[in-house]
């Protein structure tokens, strides 16, 4: 179960990386599973995705417009299992 | 490969520069190849602001910043069109009413790129990015920045500043672009540090590019502070407006980047996904 955890937070920091950076990637995922969770990245489950996403949207909009953060998400949402 | 391109541009420009710049310096020339060169980057960067901005929908945070970019150096294109092409504002013949227009044309310009680097500058913390270093090494970063823009813009605010209170008014502009390039270059260091913090990252482009127009705005105050007034009939080198030429060229490179970063989000498979190939 942890490595499945694990992976959601992987995946969804590894299709932030190209346009974020790793550092950012990683902090995001793990600031936003701890204040919309209360979790820490390793105890994501795919059933968490859609308020991960949700916790998202706000960083992504501001730096990259609506417009593109919301193709991202979708795309994330497709993409992680 | 892109991206690398865009960066080097205004190294080229500035080569380009000062190789007419040499041959014409010590002639009238000079002069008139400065006004219209200055133009031209002014042109370069309004369209690179605007750029950008047709990458955001409207309402959307970095919208509006590059908005307030672009109408600055309008502002300030216009400026530089009305002194060089209408003789009533051309220097020596711009009387009360025309150096009035200038002022506020100067005005309107300065405020405009204040409020668009400070748009631009708390980006950061609306999109809590993670500053490298620390919250230490950030106030570090900040106070460095602040010591440079009080030294370098500092003592022509102040020398702007008297005249304004003695009653020279054409001085006005002096005193808030003076007050303004020493907040704006406060905020290289959000800048600089939200570039650093998306390292790895295409989204770092854009803030290194702006960054480093915020740079060679700081080599251009630095460069005018220790230059001295040429005497009349003399026609010098004109050092600093290298530094205006490659600010104005990274914020063009700057806007393109925006544009093309915000893209590749849209249309992922329209160019390569790998930032090191970037």
């Amino acid at each position: 179960m942890a490595s499945i955890s694990s992976t959601v937070s992987e995946q969804i920091a590894a299709r932030l990386t190209p346009y974020i950076g790793e550092f950012n990637a990683r902090m995001w995922v793990k600031s936003v599973a701890r204040r919309e969770l209360g979790l820490s990245p390793e105890d994501l489950t795919a059933g968490h995705l859609r308020r991960l996403v949700d916790g998202l949207r706000p960083f992504l909009q501001t730096l990259m417009g609506r417009a593109a953060a919301d193709d991202l998400l979708l795309k994330i949402g497709r993409e992680v299992h | 490969m892109r991206f690398r391109g865009l960066a080097v541009l205004p190294l080229l420009y500035a080569a380009v520069f000062i190789a007419i710049a040499w041959w014409l310096a010590g002639g009238p020339a000079v002069n008139l190849f400065n006004s219209w060169q200055r133009i031209l980057v002014r042109i370069l960067a309004a369209t690179g602001c605007f750029c950008a901005v047709s990458a955001f929908d409207p309402g959307d945070h970095l919208r509006r910043a590059w908005q307030w970019l672009g109408w600055g150096t309008i502002a300030i294109l216009i400026r530089d069109v009305i002194r060089l092409l209408v003789p009533a504002f051309q220097a020596g013949n711009a009387g009360p009413n025309e150096q009035a227009v200038l002022n506020g044309l100067g005005v309107l310009s300065n405020l405009g790129l204040l409020v668009g680097i400070v748009l631009l500058a708390r980006s950061w913390k609306m999109a809590a990015i993670a500053l490298p270093g620390g919250r230490a090494g950030s106030i570090a970063v900040v106070l460095i920045t602040a010591a440079i823009a009080l030294v370098v813009a500092g003592p022509a605010a102040l020398d702007g500043a008297k005249a304004v209170a003695g009653g020279d008014w054409t001085s006005l502009m002096k005193v808030v672009s003076a007050a303004v390039d020493i907040v704006t270059l406060c905020l290289i260091a959000p800048l600089l540090l939200t570039a650093v913090s998306l390292r790895g990252g295409l989204f770092s482009w854009p803030w290194g590019l702006v960054t480093a127009s915020q740079l060679c705005w700081l080599l251009y105050d630095a460069a005018w502070a220790l230059s001295s007034t040429p005497a009349p009939g003399t026609y010098p080198f004109p050092t600093a407006d290298i530094f205006r030429g490659m600010a104005e060229n990274y914020l063009f490179v700057a806007g393109l980047a925006q544009l093309w970063v915000v893209r590749q989000v849209r249309q992922p498979s329209a160019l390569s996904l790998d930032p090191a190939s970037a």
